[in-house]
């Protein structure tokens, strides 16, 4: 039983990063419909910023988060004006696809040029700390990691909800055509949501650069789960895709601590395919469809 | 449906018959190795192109039947191979097999549409997978499965496997074909347009999309054990590997999705042109930036492929040429693909 | 016997890019070498190399290591004078981890280059399908990186794995010291973490086996897959059952995560042995902290501070062409100039260096290298062992068995500094 709790306990702190991540690819794909396929990328790049920052500056990990947002919304959005925006046609999605897979590969490829292959980590004097409460360990990373993530969710949910921004994007997801009419200009949505899409990824990256050890290749691992995620919460739905990550992280860990660690990631794809079976539209897809 | 041009038949003849001589004509050994992972990747591409081409379901999970394909000839060949040839006999057997298997995987896949079914296919890529690590009494899990080394002499050793790989590209070629060339074709072309709007007017979408998906994986997976068989050993890893779902993808959007000639073009370029990148650059990792380069060209520029733009263009010039008042339809000689058709149209 | 394959799995679209395709054409574009070299004119013809590593993709980094010690061990070699009068000349090309690459590099290396031997690539898994190509030519195969049970299994003759033992039989060592001790300090329970790889479980099955015989009681058991990040889940299952030892069968990164799950989880076993990543002298202090690292097991064969013959001159020809420090050097590189030491030797004992010599001269006798003295049953495979180290006042010991041994083993481990 106690070893039960403590698995459900890390797998809410660790859904709560991967939600963050995943916030961002649906936000992307919510507005221009299309899968992000550098999301995990724009993860690792995010890692190793802050890595950067902090070997080189001694630069606190979450305080970087200050500095790597900005910078990976600017990268969001040179990405979306000078290689989404110009493709056309009817496969734009396939399209997309491909391009965000070849921006991902790019990502990987700087990456691998600038810091080599070999796994690392970002090591701060607390990396280590849990603390315990009622006899269950709580890494205080972990801890502050799953805080940041539900106060930048919510600086989002703000962000679409209050903001003129927000009141756009929603209009945008709904029906592109009449919010054009209305006069949102769609182009500066999309690039804005880009880049907000990937400023999630820096701020989840410098969380995942401390409680993983990370490469260039990191990316791979990230992406299938954020797939799978972004699909079972429902492609475009903010909500579902924070509930599919959290429904993801504990299922994994429960999984991995009390039946066998190699069926941890099986579980979550199997149920993936029966919730399709039953929901081809994902968890949340059809019901809240276009509310974000 | 146009009959497809004598020119076209003849075009595949000559081709065909080019590489069946290249063995005779007495080809070093790195030259067939080189070549028979070359018409593997063709057959690949031209495998996939019946259901990510000709249906517009771009699936990312085919290299799960290819897995399936390696392990199945792993699996009866472990201790013997006998006189080397009785693992080519299977093949029919296993492309068969494989192909049933994947109906009712395609029946929940294909329920989805466009980038979810991607991400579908995906997942099936990880569960098989996943399956071949832990399958241990199956599979040998991670510490892989052997195939029998054949008893072929040293110095025609490659030549079962590179014929063997000629025939599968062969038949994934005239398939693609014959679905061309059959009310099949204009049915999938018709999914790929605009399904809902195919079912509406009477086309039985299921079946035949479901149909493409399962010659396609059945093709897949006979390739795949051919694979198995000329590599020796099958690891989870290498067998059901995502890069070689991506090798197959990319190709044929270079070359040309829903096209005969794309995906084996975009094999026979891609692959030398990979190699130059890796040459040149060798281990820099700056390879990896100058392919990315290459590949978001291609998008940006070629969208369609090469083949599609190519012959637009000159279909544009000849027109041209030829002044107004004559429409290019009466061109009999130029093959007209159903897609490329359908895409002019809209 | 650093043999990091990694990641492997989902990971590997990694590679994806470079060989998606990649499987084919080497040949035609690394044939710069040229093929004959027959003509013999006044100086003799240059003793070609050929050898695939995996300079790009994922594992890269133990690709380039291999590198430098083959690349190293070229320039000792014909500072001296080559082999046997002969130039030594390294074709080294490019496989990006891909086992089609693998078979294209080899077949090529052999046909179209015509090399007069060969040397091995990077891992098991590549040293399978490359062994094959070469027995297929009946080329030696002195490999410095492939000791999967897998390797050994296919029972080819050509060849030599240049470790001390199979890479599984890594932990035996630690079996040894552990059931060596007096029953009243002898672990009762023990845990193993494995991850799902070739070589890293059946080294953690392989002690297991050694102590459920001695009646230490398994308390729990459990593979984990490649890509696993996090082991918190899995050492936390581990800490619940409170075992007297831990093994880690592990690679690197695994292997860090392990250890900073226990100390997140406040879990202190009284011995933990991990069979790699914890030998790494610069890498794994960096991913744990220094002061952690004291009192973790680990094999290895070799080391910076190794007292094997011949291995201070490696280190300070290392140095003097590459730069960084001793504790910089990745094993792999020692393991890489090992293989070009054993042909040296072969080419002084017979005066020759064809294929068939090699084969037929390193099965008889011991041949001393930097990771030991090495012999060889019929099908490659080393019949010695690895040492046991540990971690001791921040550096990296020997410390079992007791000949050879730096220190006395630390235990039980003293509680992790946080």
């Amino acid at each position: 039983m106690h070893a039960l709790i403590q698995a459900i306990i890390l797998g809410i702190l660790t859904g709560g990063v991967y939600a963050l991540m995943a916030s961002g690819q649906t936000l992307i794909f919510g507005i221009m419909k299309i899968v992000n396929l550098a999301q995990g990328a724009l993860v690792v790049l995010g890692a190793y910023l802050t890595y950067t920052l902090f070997t080189t500056f001694g630069l606190d990990p979450f305080l970087s988060i200050v500095i790597t947002t900005p910078l990976l919304f600017l990268v969001g959005v040179v990405v979306q004006r000078v290689l989404i925006r110009p493709l056309r046609g009817s496969d734009v999605a396939e399209l997309s696809l491909l391009v965000t897979f070849a921006v991902a590969l790019a990502i990987e490829g700087a990456l691998s040029f600038a810091y080599g292959s070999t796994l690392t980590n970002v090591q701060p004097a607390y990396a280590n700390s849990s603390w315990t409460v009622l006899g269950f360990q709580v890494s205080v990373v972990r801890f502050v990691a799953f805080v940041l993530s539900l106060v930048l969710l919510a600086a989002l949910y703000f962000i679409l909800q209050r903001t003129k921004f927000g009141r756009s994007v929603r209009a945008t997801v709904q029906n592109p055509a009449s919010a054009e009419l209305l006069g949102v200009n769609a182009s500066r949505v999309s690039a804005i949501g880009f880049g907000l899409g990937a400023a999630t990824a820096a701020a989840a990256g410098s969380v995942f650069g401390m409680l993983n050890a990370f490469n260039p290749g990191s990316h791979y691992d990230l992406i299938s789960r954020l797939l799978t995620v972004v699909v079972l919460g429902g492609l475009g739905s903010i909500g579902g895709s924070v509930i599919a990550a959290l429904v993801m992280g504990v299922a994994s860990s429960i999984v991995s601590a009390e039946a066998a660690p190699i069926w941890g990631d099986f579980t979550f794809f199997v149920v993936l395919l029966l919730v399709l079976l039953l929901r081809p539209r994902g968890l949340f897809g059809a019901r809240v469809r276009g509310a974000l | 449906m146009k009959p497809v041009g004598r020119a076209g038949l003849l075009r595949a003849g000559i081709f065909f018959l080019l590489l069946a001589l290249i063995p005779v004509l007495g080809a070093p050994g790195w030259l067939l190795t080189t070549l028979i992972f070359t018409v593997m990747y063709a057959g690949l591409a031209s495998s996939w192109n019946l259901v990510g081409g000709y249906a517009g379901y771009p699936s990312l999970g085919h290299v799960a039947f290819f897995g399936i394909g390696a392990y199945a000839i792993g699996l009866v060949f472990t201790n013997s191979v006998g006189s080397g040839f009785e693992p080519f006999l299977l093949l029919p057997v296993i492309g068969v097999a494989v192909g049933l298997l994947s109906i009712p995987v395609g029946w929940i896949a294909m329920r989805t549409r466009a980038d979810v079914f991607a991400i579908v296919t995906i997942t099936l890529l990880f569960i098989t997978q996943t399956l071949a690590f832990n399958l241990k009494d199956l599979t040998g899990g991670a510490q892989g499965k052997s195939v029998a080394p054949p008893p072929f002499p040293v110095e025609t050793f490659d030549w079962p496997f590179y014929y063997a790989m000629v025939v599968m590209l062969a038949i994934a070629m005239a398939i693609s074909l014959y679905f061309r060339r059959s009310k099949i074709g204009l049915s999938l072309a018709t999914v790929r347009a605009d399904e809902d709007k195919a079912h509406g007017i009477g086309v039985r979408v299921t079946a035949v999309k479901l149909l493409a998906f399962a010659v396609s994986c059945g093709l897949v997976a006979m390739i795949g054990g051919v694979w198995a068989y000329y590599v020796g050993f099958i690891y989870p890893q290498f067998a059901v590997d995502p890069l070689i779902t991506i090798g197959m993808v990319l190709m044929a959007f270079l070359g040309g999705r829903g096209t005969l000639w794309g995906p084996v073009l975009g094999a026979f370029i891609l692959v030398p042109a990979q190699e130059y990148f890796a040459q040149t650059f060798g281990a820099s990792e700056l390879y990896l930036l100058a392919y990315a380069a290459v590949f978001i060209v291609i998008m940006l520029f070629l969208p369609r492929g090469i083949l599609p733009s190519v012959s637009e263009r000159l279909a544009r010039r000849r027109l041209a040429a030829r002044g107004p008042g004559e429409s290019p339809g009466t061109d009999a000689a130029r093959p007209v693909d159903p897609a490329v058709r359908m895409e002019a149209a809209r | 016997m650093q043999l990091r394959f990694g990641r492997g799995r989902r990971a590997r679209f990694g590679a994806a890019a470079a060989i998606t395709i990649g499987a084919l054409a080497l040949s035609a574009c690394s044939s710069g070498g040229g093929g004959g070299g027959g003509s013999s004119s006044g100086t003799k013809t240059p003793l070609k190399i050929g050898i695939s590593l995996s300079l790009t993709g994922d594992f890269s980094d133990s690709g380039k290591a291999a590198q430098r010690g083959y690349e190293l061990w070229q320039s000792v070699a014909n500072k001296a004078g080559g082999v046997l009068g002969r130039k030594v000349q390294l074709s080294i090309v490019d496989d990006a981890s891909n086992p089609d690459q693998v078979v294209t590099n080899y077949t090529n290396l052999i046909t179209q280059q015509k090399v007069d031997l060969v040397f091995g690539p990077y891992s098991s898994l590549l040293t399978v399908p490359a062994s094959r190509v070469a027995s297929r030519y009946h080329y030696s195969f002195i490999e410095p990186a492939g000791g999967g049970p897998s390797v050994f299994a296919q029972k080819l003759t050509n060849l030599f794995f240049v470790q001390p033992a199979a890479t599984t039989k890594g932990g035996d060592v630690f079996a040894n010291y552990i059931l060596s001790l007096p029953a009243s300090q002898r672990p009762k329970t023990a845990a193993y973490a494995k991850l799902d790889d070739p070589f890293s479980a059946p080294i953690a099955d392989n002690i297991r086996k050694r102590f459920e015989a001695a009646g230490i009681k398994t308390v729990y058991d459990q593979t984990y897959p490649s890509e696993t990040a996090d082991m918190t889940p899995i050492i936390s299952g581990i800490a619940a059952k409170n075992p007297d030892v831990v093994v880690g069968g592990s690679q690197e990164g695994d292997a860090f995560a392990q250890i900073k799950a226990m100390i997140q989880l406040k879990f202190d076993p009284k011995y933990l042995f991990e069979s790699n990543g914890a030998n790494s002298p610069g890498d794994f202090p960096a991913a744990v902290g220094l002061p952690n690292t004291n009192g973790v097991f680990s094999s290895a064969d070799w080391y910076a501070d190794s007292t094997i013959a011949g291995s201070k001159q490696f280190i300070a020809d290392y140095i003097a062409k590459y730069g960084g420090t001793a504790n910089k050097i990745d094993p792999t590189s020692a393991e890489a100039y090992s293989a070009g030491m054993l042909l040296q030797e072969v080419a002084k004992k017979t005066g020759k260096v064809d294929n068939a010599t090699i084969i037929s001269t390193l099965h008889s006798g011991t041949w001393p290298t930097l990771v030991g003295n090495l012999k060889w049953n019929q099908y490659g495979e080393p019949q010695g062992d690895y040492v046991l180290v540990q971690w001791i006042d921040g550096k990296l010991q020997t410390v079992f068995p007791a000949n050879g041994a730096q220190h006395t083993p630390l235990a039980p481990k003293p509680a992790w500094a946080g």
